[in-house]
This record gives C-alpha cells, sequence and structure tokens, in this order.
C-alpha cells in the first residue's frame, strides 16, 4: 500500500525559491523537479540485446501572465537554472497573443509527500538476475524453426517529483514501475504470426516493486505463448460478418482506453487538443445527459488504485488524487479534466487529470486509471459457456481510431470460435470495428470481480510536444452483440 | 563549454570499447486552439549517454548530470551493466564502427533559426489568427522551431558532430459546422515558412456544405503528400528495415531484385535532397550517403546499422541508419526518404482522369494491422473530398482504409512534379525532426472499410 512520508526537501528547495521569486510577476505559477531512473533489460532471439539505463533530473516552470502560458524547462535543477527558466517563460508567455485571462478552478495547497508501493526494489536487483529471468523464459520460446523472432525484456521505472506553486503548494511523491513481457514471432512465407505475454504494449507493468515481475512467471507461460503462434501459422482467417465477440480483459482495456478514456477527456471535448490528438463526439452539454452505453458500463477514473500507473498523490497541478465516477448505468456523469479544462465549463473543482510526462512537458489532462466495473457473468468460463456462437478475441495486435474517438477498428492476436458454449478452433488476423456509442450499447455481460484486474500501458501518446503517459485499466473479460468481425 | 570537448571529457571517463553521445537540445513550441494561445513551451535540455560493449553485448547510461562526477558516474554505470550482460552470455553486435571518411557538410543548420528569439513563435500566431478570421474559422496548430546538436566520441578513434535547425506550422481551420483543413510546412528555417500562407490553405480546405457518403470498398484515389508522407514512414519500418529483414520479419524478404511497386516508385533515402532535413552521421556517427531503395518499382535493398549488418552476414554493412548506438530495439530507419515527382502539374491533374474517387489531404491513427503484408488501417483526417468526373467537388465524411502499402505502391498511375517536405513533428522524447520529400499521387484503388458516424 502507498503511505504517507515526510517531504523530500532536496526535491523541493530550489521550487519553493523559484515560486517565491514569481509571486507578483504572473497570475499563477508552478514548478516541478522531477528526478526519473529508468532501467530497460531486453534478450533477443536467446542472447542479450541491451541494457538501458537512463537517469534525467530537470525542472520546468510554467507560469500564466495575460492569460497566456509560458513554459520552460532545463536539465540543470540547480537555483540559477531554475530561476533563468523562470525569465523564459515569463517572456515566452509575454510574447504570445494577448488573450483574455480565464480562471483556474479553485485548489488547496497540496502539502506533504506520498510513497507509491514497491515490496521489492527492482533497482536493488541486479542485471544478472535479471538476464537470468528473461533469457529463461526466452528458451521457453525457441525451438522450432519458424519461430523467427524471440524477445523478452523488463522495465523498472522510479519517478521522485517535487510540486511548488504560487499558491504555496509544496509536496513531494516518489512512485515505482515493474513490469516484463515475452514474445514469439513465427514466420510461413509471407504469414507472419506474433504472440505475446502477459498482453502487447508492455502490457504487463504495474505500480510495483520486483514482486510484481516474478507473480508474471514468464518462463511457465513461455511454451504455450510459441506453441499458439506456431498454431496460428495454419488456421484458417478469421471468417467475416456480424456476430457475438467475447473481448479477453487485455483487449478491453485498450478499448476502453480508446474509446471511452480518451472521449472523456476534457480539453479535447474544448478543442484544445484538435491539432493533434483530436476533438471528441461528446461535449461538455453531454455531462449528466447521455447514454454512452448499455446499463452494464460503468466506468470509474481512479488515482487511489493501488497498483494502477495512474495512482499518484496529487496530479502534476497539485490535486489530491481522488476517484471519479464517470459512467454510471451507461449514463454519462464526469469527463476527466485539468484546472483549466474545469473552470472553462463551471465546475468548481479539478477532476485531478493534469500529468506531464517528465519535467520538459507541461501538465495537460490525462486518464487516471480508468476501468469498467465488473459485472456478475462469473468467470471466463462462464461467460463462454452463456454464449451459443460468436468469437473469443484476445491480445491487442492492432488499434486505431478516428480523431473524435468514435469509428474504431482493432485486430487481436488470437481469434477463437465460439460454438456451443465452448472455445472452438483458432482464428488468424482476427479483427473487429464499431462506432463508440453503439458498441457500448451492445455490451450485454462482463465477469465478475474475480477475472478483474488492472492492464498498464506505457505508451500513450498525447499533447504537442509528444508525451507517453503510463496508465491503467481494470477489466474483466465481457460480451458484446452484434459486431462487425473480419473487417481487415 | 563546446559539446566535443564534452564528449571527449565523458569518454575519457569510461572503461573499455564505448561510444559518448551529447545532445543538446534548445526548442520552442507554441500550440493554439480556438484562434488563441494554449500553450507554450521552452525546452534546454543537455544529454550525455555513454555506451558500453563487452562480449557482443551492449549497456546504455545517460544523465543530465555533466560534471566531473556525473559523467565518471555515467561511465561506471554503462560499463558494470555492459560486463553483467558479459557475463550472462554475451549479444550479437559486432563491435562500434571505427572512423571513417568525413561526414559530407550539410546545409541543415540556420543560424536565425537557432536563435529561438521568443517572439516568432507569437509573430507566427498572429499572422494566423488574423487570416482564420478573415475567413470565419478558428484556427487551432502549432509552430516549433528547434536547434540540436550533436557530437561523438568513441573509443575506436570516431570522433563526428552534427547540427541541424527545423521549424514546422502545423494549421487546422475549423468551420462552424465542425467541418475541418490541414495545411502544414516543415523546413530548417523558421523564415522558409510563411504563417499566412499555411493558414489559408487550411482554410481552403474547409469546405462548406453536407459531407457526401461513399460506399465502402475499392475507389480510385488521389493522396496529397501528406498522406503519401505517413505511408511511407510505415514501409520505412516494415519492409525498409534491415533487422526485420535479416530476421525474416520483413515485407521484402525475398523481394530485392524484384518488382514490388508501379515502374513510376523511385524511393530513396537522400540526406541532402533539397527540402530535406539533412542529417550528416547516423547514432553510430557512421557518415550518411544517398541509398536507392526502390529504382523503377525494382526493391534495391534495405537499409542497416552495424548490428543488423552483422545479423544480415554477406556483404551487408551498416549505411548509416542507426537510430541508437548499439542498434535501436526496433532496428534501423531511414530518416530522409524522397519519392521522385513524376510529371502532373497539381494533385487537379491527378483528380483529371479520376470518373468518381477520392481526395485524402492526410491520415490519421495509421497503425500496422500485418507486418509483413505492410497492411495498414488509418483514417482520412482534416479535408476528404469526393472526386466527381475528374474535378474534387464535396466534402466526404473521413474515412477509414485498410490497405497495403507496398500494394498501393504497385497502384500508383501518376504523381505530381514537385516534391515537398512533409513531416509529423511529434517530437515525443528528445528531439529528432524527420520527414518524407514526396509528391502527391494517384492510386488506382484505395481500400475503404468502414466511415464516421
Amino acid at each position: 500500500m502507498s503511505r504517507a512520508v515526510g517531504p523530500d526537501a532536496g526535491l523541493l528547495d530550489v521550487l519553493t525559491v523559484t515560486m517565491e521569486r514569481a509571486v507578483g510577476r504572473c497570475s499563477y505559477g508552478d514548478a516541478r523537479r522531477v528526478v526519473t531512473g529508468c532501467e530497460h533489460v531486453a534478450t533477443r532471439n536467446g542472447r542479450v540485446e541491451r541494457i538501458d539505463l537512463d537517469e534525467a533530473d530537470g525542472i520546468g516552470v510554467r507560469v500564466r501572465v495575460g492569460g497566456a502560458w509560458g513554459f520552460a524547462a532545463t536539465s540543470d535543477p540547480s537555483a540559477p537554472a531554475a530561476e533563468r527558466a523562470l525569465e523564459r517563460a515569463l517572456d515566452f508567455a509575454a510574447e504570445q497573443p494577448r488573450t483574455p485571462e480565464r480562471p483556474l478552478a479553485p485548489a488547496p495547497p497540496a502539502r506533504g509527500a506520498w510513497l507509491g508501493p514497491c515490496e521489492r526494489d527492482p533497482f536493488g536487483i541486479g542485471a544478472e538476475e535479471k538476464l537470468d529471468l528473461l533469457l529463461a523464459a526466452e528458451a521457453g520460446l525457441a525451438g522450432d524453426p519458424r519461430i523467427v523472432h524471440t524477445q523478452a525484456r523488463c522495465l523498472s521505472v522510479r519517478t521522485a517529483k517535487g510540486f511548488a506553486s504560487t499558491e504555496g503548494a509544496a509536496c513531494t511523491q516518489t512512485v515505482v514501475e515493474s513490469g516484463a513481457s515475452i514474445a514469439a514471432v513465427a514466420v510461413d512465407g509471407s504469414e507472419l504470426q506474433q504472440r505475446s505475454y502477459p498482453g502487447q504494449h508492455d502490457g504487463g507493468v504495474a505500480a510495483a516493486g520486483w514482486e510484481h515481475v516474478e507473480s508474471l512467471e514468464l518462463a511457465a507461460h513461455a511454451p504455450r505463448v510459441a506453441e499458439e503462434a506456431l498454431g496460428l501459422l495454419d488456421a484458417p482467417p478469421c471468417p467475416s460478418g456480424v456476430t457475438t465477440v467475447v473481448l479477453d480483459a487485455e483487449q478491453l482495456a485498450l478499448q476502453l482506453h480508446e474509446s471511452i478514456g480518451h472521449a472523456l477527456e476534457l480539453d479535447r471535448m474544448l478543442g484544445a487538443e484538435a491539432s493533434y490528438a483530436g476533438t471528441s463526439w461528446v461535449s461538455p452539454a453531454d455531462l449528466g445527459r447521455l447514454r454512452y452505453g448499455s446499463e452494464r458500463v460503468n466506468v470509474t477514473a481512479d488515482a487511489t488504485l493501488p497498483g494502477g500507473l495512474g495512482s499518484f498523490g496529487w496530479d502534476d497541478e497539485g490535486i489530491a488524487a481522488r476517484s471519479l465516477e464517470l459512467i454510471r448505468d451507461g449514463r454519462l456523469l464526469a469527463a476527466l479534466s485539468s484546472r483549466e479544462s474545469a473552470a472553462a465549463i463551471g465546475l468548481d473543482a479539478s477532476g485531478g487529470c493534469a500529468r506531464a510526462d517528465g519535467h520538459a512537458r507541461q501538465p495537460i489532462v490525462r486518464m487516471t486509471n480508468v476501468s469498467l466495473e465488473p459485472g456478475d457473468a462469473g468467470s471466463l468460463e462462464d461467460l463462454v459457456a452463456d454464449t451459443d456462437e460468436g468469437l473469443y478475441l484476445e491480445t491487442n495486435r492492432s488499434w486505431s481510431i478516428d480523431d473524435r474517438r468514435l469509428q474504431f477498428q482493432f485486430a487481436t492476436e488470437v481469434g477463437r470460435e465460439i460454438r456451443g458454449g465452448q472455445l472452438g478452433r483458432l482464428y488468424r488476423n482476427p479483427s473487429y470495428a464499431g462506432v463508440t456509442p453503439r458498441f457500448w450499447a451492445s455490451l450485454d455481460a462482463v465477469c465478475s470481480p474475480a477475472e478483474w484486474r488492472l492492464w498498464g500501458l506505457v505508451n500513450c501518446g498525447k499533447g504537442e510536444p509528444g508525451q507517453v503517459a503510463h496508465v491503467s485499466h481494470g477489466t474483466a473479460p465481457a460480451r458484446f452483440r452484434g459486431v462487425q468481425v473480419g473487417v481487415a | 563549454m563546446k559539446l566535443a570537448e564534452l564528449a571527449e571529457r565523458a569518454l575519457e571517463r569510461t572503461r573499455g570499447q564505448a561510444q559518448v553521445t551529447v545532445t543538446r537540445e534548445r526548442s520552442q513550441l507554441a500550440r493554439f486552439a480556438g484562434s488563441r494561445p494554449t500553450q507554450a513551451t521552452e525546452v534546454d535540455e543537455l544529454r550525455v549517454e555513454v555506451v558500453a560493449v563487452r562480449d557482443g553485448a551492449t549497456a546504455a547510461a545517460a544523465t543530465s548530470k555533466v560534471d566531473n562526477d556525473g559523467l565518471r558516474e555515467v561511465g561506471d554505470r554503462a560499463a558494470r551493466a555492459a560486463q553483467a550482460a558479459a557475463r550472462a552470455g554475451g549479444g550479437a553486435y559486432p563491435g562500434l564502427p571505427a572512423p571513417s571518411e568525413r561526414p559530407r557538410a550539410h546545409e541543415g543548420w540556420d543560424p536565425a533559426t537557432a536563435r529561438l528569439e521568443p517572439s516568432r513563435p507569437g509573430a507566427a500566431l498572429a499572422a494566423v489568427f488574423e487570416q482564420a478570421s478573415t475567413r470565419r474559422v478558428d484556427a487551432a496548430g502549432v509552430w516549433t522551431a528547434g536547434a540540436v546538436e550533436t557530437a561523438l566520441a568513441s573509443s575506436t578513434g570516431l570522433h563526428a558532430a552534427d547540427a541541424t535547425t527545423d521549424a514546422h506550422l502545423k494549421v487546422l481551420c475549423r468551420d462552424g459546422s465542425g467541418r475541418s483543413g490541414f495545411a502544414a510546412a516543415t523546413a530548417t528555417s523558421c523564415d522558409a515558412i510563411d504563417p499566412a500562407a499555411v493558414a489559408r490553405a487550411a482554410a481552403d480546405k474547409t469546405a462548406a456544405g453536407e459531407p457526401a457518403q461513399l460506399a465502402l470498398g475499392e475507389h480510385p484515389a488521389v493522396l496529397d503528400a501528406d498522406a503519401v508522407g505517413s505511408l511511407l514512414e510505415f514501409l520505412a519500418a516494415l519492409a525498409l528495415n534491415g533487422l526485420a529483414h535479416a530476421e525474416g520479419r520483413g515485407a521484402l524478404c525475398g523481394r530485392l531484385g524484384k518488382l514490388v511497386a508501379s515502374p513510376a516508385v523511385n524511393l530513396s533515402d537522400s540526406p541532402r535532397y533539397p527540402g530535406t532535413l539533412p542529417r550528416a552521421i547516423d547514432a553510430e556517427g557512421v557518415g550518411k550517403s544517398p541509398l536507392a531503395l526502390i529504382q523503377d518499382g525494382v526493391a534495391h535493398r534495405v537499409v542497416h546499422d552495424t548490428r543488423s549488418a552483422a545479423i544480415a552476414g554477406g556483404d551487408a554493412r551498416s549505411t548509416g541508419h542507426a537510430l541508437a548506438p548499439g542498434g535501436a530495439p526496433r532496428g534501423p530507419r531511414p530518416t530522409n526518404l524522397v519519392l521522385v515527382g513524376g510529371g502532373a502539374a497539381d494533385v487537379a491533374a491527378l483528380a483529371g482522369g479520376i470518373e468518381r474517387g477520392i481526395y485524402v489531404t492526410r491520415l490519421w491513427y495509421v497503425n500496422t494491422v500485418h507486418a509483413k503484408q505492410t497492411l495498414l488501417t488509418g483514417m482520412t483526417r482534416d479535408g476528404t473530398f469526393l472526386i466527381e468526373d475528374g474535378r474534387i467537388t464535396r466534402p466526404l465524411r473521413d474515412l477509414r482504409f485498410t490497405d497495403s502499402v507496398l500494394g498501393l505502391l504497385e497502384r500508383v498511375e501518376g504523381l505530381t512534379a514537385q516534391p515537398r517536405l512533409t513531416s509529423e513533428a511529434e517530437f515525443y522524447g528528445p528531439r529528432f525532426a524527420t520527414g518524407v520529400v514526396c509528391p502527391a499521387v494517384r492510386v488506382g484503388a484505395l481500400r475503404i472499410t468502414g466511415t464516421t458516424a
């Protein structure tokens, strides 16, 4: 569990002095220091591929002058460099075209410290131990000459942040993330098939220590992963048509991410992301009114979930972590917001969703842990047994959605026939497509809490300059009726 | 301190085979939406990376601490990790490249752009807003400029440096009905970009009127340069990547020397082509040279870094396309693709031969469906129009395509005469500006598999 600790003065000292100097020169200012250690260890085709040890330490200063934002980042965390960053931010804001000052939603100044969960520090594990684990897992993938590529990798991240503002905020927090994955690629002529575990997108990452990597049991899953990659080479292609689809929890996590999470970002609704990530088919006027999906659709954004990559003590505007009901019984209740976007639609508080990618990017609206609450359909086996005919789709392979988050198309690594309540033959290259509200309206069953777990995504891109966010989604397998499949 | 001196200082603190890369990024980015500024970001970052090699295994350590202690510590971390990797059996990396002939200079550094005056983005935004106001549309977009300097020093005796500037303006104009139009410009110099002209071009794409419907299936299409550039970026990763090719995963496996595209397709990686974002060296300090990839529709070669060349064996050598010293996880990639233009005067001329088809301004959220078949899916965005009786006429709802890049290149029927630089300018992580120089093309068929609601 996360726990409270004392603020790290080393992270805060320069920030608080910088903000004292900003008072009176801008209508609002904040400063963040972010110290990151990131370790990637990778093996490939049975040999060590690479070890990457990246450390970064820098400060980002954000100010508001005459209604315009200015932000400056430096990789030098010293006091003189922070002061120069403040001056640059003030100059840059002052040079922007004049625009009316817009309010920020009020917030009490964040104070204190927060530490995320970590039982076994992954940075205390030697490189040899990590490589042994990965090479042992890879050994279970190899053997058949049609397996042309295997890989295993693990990721460890420690992020320590300090935050101070002209409103008196001064807080620090530290989070550790760990994860690992394996994959095998099988080729036969022009056919190529990949199987991954625990999922694509480094899907085995959590806000936890090395204990999480050990719990994945990579080596135990490797033979199955290789066998399924080979099996897919000879499997028939996914048939085209309209049918019932059961999505595994990993694919459902990405479906949720793309068609609900991003669509409910308030900055997108307000047009602030129009130039890159896009807008949303949902408007602020829909809050409290719009039917987003069936009554089985219950979605929560919870930044307090232990193990979630979207969990924190405070967001990067100093808003304390909270749980927010987004959709209840299919009806839209709330959006993901920052102080600026919340105030723009008249909310009296931010949703606490402003996050930045490191010190050199400024906070934008980001998902926390956006999850589909479990239902009462029992286990996956129960759900399949309750399904006469359809497809079970497992492990994301490809994803794409339009810039309003309406029309989407996904492909998974594996499709399995469901017939008479049982899983049948494999299909290769399965895909499905839909339109967001119609798709979620077709949800008629979600598995029970025992099947529900968090899935980490560490490649969520948004913003300019580009920012990568780490988020988690809680999901259990679920069933959708009348889905167009075999579209690719 | 000069970057080359810093690289040398860091190299002195390494042990065994090692490469030091020092990178300084200074950049500005001003973002806008609803015809008002929304974000102004200025970055000044200095980064030192040490790659150590032991028994074919590579380990990299990076830091922003550039005092003597920081440099010693980053070298030690890389060395310790590489030794651990060697004890675990080592890897397939053949070793850092030796010095070769001096890389050719380029003209990709503009001192005026490198000054990054804070007044310049503000003036650009004001010009865009004025045009948007005149056309009664809202403008969203981004203006950005950067100056990136790199210095390399290696225990093999290799010393190299590069310096590039880049500038980019993207404008999306949106009318009252929500229709949006896009235009963008990318160059090595801010002075080469006319903000008002870009804004006018974006506003021209916001055609009024109810969007027409189009049946799913195959349709003739004119893909404007930005759409072509996006597709070629994927071709680079899936087909021209020497690591994927050597591992049997590449889309050109067994197809080199064969006709893979229309004879009108001539694709190269040309780091000093007029209008590109030039580069002198790759991430291992290997000098960049022009490289023909597809000539008259025949696939000639893939690109390599030192690692992929070693895995490929035979006479394969690094072609100067490393994205990271020691080899990036996804392999090497062309950074300066150039698709040679054809004989059509403009997109209107390309549309001239189409009875009923599609004009696509740009693509969005393109992703791989089947790597070996270069099968992609994605959406059109910000300017999709119907072509009727040889003319671009009415707006269309945005469309989903699912098609093979190599298949589309086989179906090329015409290209505009003047290629231009296209770029996504996304800038995730350290700034590394790349783009594709390409013309608009007409394809005999584009497979449409969906449409927006």
